[in-house]
């Protein structure tokens, strides 16, 4: 190797690190340090500002007692289970319609989109009132088809399926830009060979195009999982964990724990399990995932 | 919406901090008036003692949580301190109520904290275990203070053990206002200040009426310390203690405690006369409809009932019960930080001046926030002038005299308070029994006061 060459390749080492720099200090700074803070934090006892004592494993061994850790947990898995595949058959359902010519489908579109658009706080809002148990609008509808009033929000048993539809209304819109991406990718010459062999408009849908549409479908449960099980906004708005701990989520209790508790070390604790917990189903999704989603070559 | 928004904002805020008080301020509409409430400027004369520290310019900065009128007139009462104290410079930084208290212990930690701050009475405990905080036991015995002169319950919120760690900021209490139209259209009687929660009771199942979908009263269910202090004063109404003396272990599993969870059991669930509210918000509205008959609730929400010809009254009592017709209160504090001595001498006047007679008496009028000192509370003229700008909160500042106890003042309440509201709302709902009820919640409670863990 000459030395010009050499000398070459050390610049363009250096232009490379120029360029990178920058975004990794600000990544490091506020995206690893605190990471590493709060796995360290998570072993002592601590609350803000200094003091805080070394504690051991001692956070995580009361974590593991915890009855509302537990409740926590299976409100977010059960949450995270209705959430994700609804969103995304709701999202698969309303892209499929969209995807064909028809006149306003620009509208259609962008109405369809709004939902992402719309802040958490509104969503709440408006859910809070069309849940109402005596004045909202869900209860006067099905109370048109004779069904008794639910208390909704004021139940145990319901308040989590509340929180469901509310977050699956919000997160649609995404779901349909996906799919919508990803079902303008299929070639049309696939689906009319399809036809051609004689499949029904039923059969290409479930051979041709959700097998197509597989690389999106494992992007959008990935995503989807991954934000199911940091559930916190619409929670926090309307119910604070309540009634009766029945939409108490992880995220919502690590909040009690280090904002309103103020214990700082055992919030660390649990939200480093829930970190664990999210690459797992992650890594798990992946790997089950490359069995099922077929890459066009 | 976006009042809405804003007004959930400053509630979810009262409401995350573990906490009391509920702060929602509405923007009340006396300040919006603009009338000149005629107070002379002597009044502001009473802070004439005050020099500034003898070392020459200093400047206090103070964190505290204002919006719309109460910013306003709290702006204007700095400007007159520093007038008549050239050589103090207040430096006010506004910090949401919600925040103040992670962001004064990350300040400490960082070494620069402001001198004052406005800090929830709910975290007094917390406070007090800071080493920055100065003690104010002695300062508050100073001739001129009177420190008789402020409510209990707000001395109560301010002294930790035996120690003062604040100053009282703001007061409110809970009262009963009731719809005047709906009782007459009912037939019932208004309620008079020797009634009973028999009556309350018995009159909200005859102002219910599921047909026009309007209710006796109203009740809030998000897992929070607003479920939590409607009951408090149940308890105490009832003569029962939440914790034993000494807050060593709980004490609510008692015949008063049963007696307030049968009652609201009995409301809620058998008579079906209580608007549960998983808003914490809503039932504003629509006691402003005319839907609600009667409201637990305090002076902050009187700006939000325009349309209703309204009454307040104090709260009813059990009969039998020792308790009375007392009421709960939330207050909050000022609290002083060690910026060394020149500091601390600066924020000590200025916060004095603050809570001095003449400029409570100036906030009350132009904000309609119950005043902090009873002299003010009982100046002659000084109900009819609130009454004329907010018509029914001179109840209410006759009510401060009804608060006789403090919730529990240690660091773990905050957790002791999830689980009274589940405790509540359990019974509310109709998922739990009231024995059963307390019976859970009084070992969980237990279990936080031995364990002082995090669990």
């Amino acid at each position: 190797m000459s030395v010009a060459r050499s000398r070459r390749a050390a610049s363009e080492h250096l232009t490379g690190w120029a360029f990178v720099t920058p975004a990794t200090l600000v990544i490091g700074l506020f995206g690893a340090a605190p990471i590493v803070w709060s796995i360290v934090l998570s072993f002592q006892h601590a609350s803000f500002g200094p003091g805080g004592k070394f504690a051991g494993l001692s956070n995580y061994r009361e974590l593991v007692h915890d009855p509302t850790v537990r409740q926590a947990m299976e409100n977010t898995l059960v949450y995270t289970a209705a959430f994700v595949p609804l969103t995304m058959i709701v999202g698969l359902g309303l892209a499929v319609a969209m995807n064909r010519k028809i006149r306003f489908i620009s509208v259609y579109r962008t109405a369809a989109y709004v939902t992402m658009a719309v802040s958490t706080i509104n969503e709440a809002l408006i859910f809070l009132w069309l849940f109402d148990p005596t004045y909202g609008i869900v209860n006067w509808f099905t109370g048109l088809f004779g069904l008794p009033a639910q208390p909704w929000l004021n139940s145990p048993h319901e308040a989590l399926a509340v929180i469901v539809v509310m977050t699956v209304w919000g997160w649609t819109g995404f779901a349909v830009i996906i799919y919508l991406a990803a079902l303008q990718g299929i070639p049309q010459t696939v689906l009319d060979a399809a036809t051609m062999d004689g499949a029904s408009g039923w059969a290409t849908f479930r051979r041709v195009t959700v097998p197509l549409l597989s690389p999106a479908s494992l992007f959008l449960a990935v995503w989807l999982t991954i934000n199911a099980l940091q559930l916190f906004d619409e929670v926090f708005v309307t119910t604070q964990g309540g009634p009766v701990g029945a939409t108490t989520v992880i995220v919502y209790y690590i909040f009690q724990q280090g904002f309103q508790y103020f214990n700082l070390g055992y919030a660390s604790a649990i939200a480093l399990i829930l970190l664990i917990i999210t690459l797992l189903v992650t890594a798990i999704q992946f790997r089950v995932g490359r069995r099922y989603v077929h890459y066009r070559s | 919406m976006l009042l809405i928004m804003d007004n959930k904002r400053t509630r979810s805020g009262g409401r995350s901090g573990g906490v009391p008080g509920i702060r929602r301020r509405i923007g009340s509409r006396l300040g919006r008036c603009g009338i000149a409430l005629g107070l002379a400027a002597a009044g502001f004369v009473a802070c004439s003692g005050g020099t500034a520290g003898a070392s020459g310019k200093v400047t206090i900065s103070i964190w505290e949580g204002y919006t719309t009128t109460e910013a306003k007139t709290f702006s204007h009462l700095v400007k007159q301190y520093e007038k008549a104290h050239p050589n103090v410079t207040v430096s006010v930084l506004y910090v949401n109520n919600t925040d103040t208290l992670t962001k004064v212990q990350t300040a400490l930690a960082g070494g620069t904290p402001p001198d004052i701050a406005y800090i929830f009475g709910s975290w007094a405990p917390n406070v007090a275990q800071m080493s920055q905080v100065v003690n104010l036991t002695k300062v508050v015995k100073r001739p001129g203070v009177h420190w008789d002169d402020f409510f209990v319950g707000e001395r109560d919120v301010a002294t930790v053990g035996k120690r003062v760690v604040g100053i009282p900021a703001l007061v409110d209490n809970l009262a009963v206002v009731y719809n005047k139209t709906l009782f007459q259209q009912a037939h019932l009687a208004f309620p008079t200040p020797n009634w009973t929660w028999n009556q309350f009771e018995a009159d909200a199942a005859t102002l219910t009426d599921h047909a026009k979908k309007q209710f006796g009263t109203a009740y809030v269910t998000p897992q929070s310390e607003d479920a939590v202090w409607h009951w408090e004063v149940l308890l105490w109404e009832a003569g029962g203690h939440l914790l034993t003396r000494g807050d060593k272990a709980a004490a609510f599993d008692s015949p008063a405690g049963l007696r307030t969870l049968n009652l609201l059991r009995q409301m809620a669930v058998v008579q079906h006369s209580v608007y549960l509210d998983p808003t914490d918000m809503e039932y504003t509205n629509i006691f402003n409809s005319g839907k609600i008959g009667m409201l637990v609730t305090g002076p902050w929400d009187l700006a939000s009932f325009p349309n209703v010809h309204y009454g307040v009254q104090i709260m009813p009592s059990f009969p039998g019960s020792s308790g009375g017709h007392q009421t709960i209160s939330g207050p909050d504090n000022w609290v002083i930080f060690n910026n060394g001595a020149s500091h601390v001498s600066a924020a000590e006047k200025f916060v004095l001046w603050l809570t001095a007679p003449a400029q409570v008496k100036y906030f009350s009028l132009h904000t309609g926030d119950l005043p902090i000192r009873s002299s003010v509370a009982n100046s002659s003229g000084f109900l009819q002038q609130m009454n004329a700008k907010l018509p029914g909160v001179s109840a209410f500042v006759q009510n401060l005299k009804n608060v006789k106890q403090a919730r529990p003042q240690i660091p773990s309440y905050s957790r002791i308070s999830t689980v009274l509201a589940n405790m509540v709302i359990s019974v509310l709902v109709g998922s739990a029994m009231p024995k059963q009820a307390l019976e859970t919640a009084s070992q969980k409670v237990d279990q936080i006061l031995q364990s002082g863990s995090s669990g």
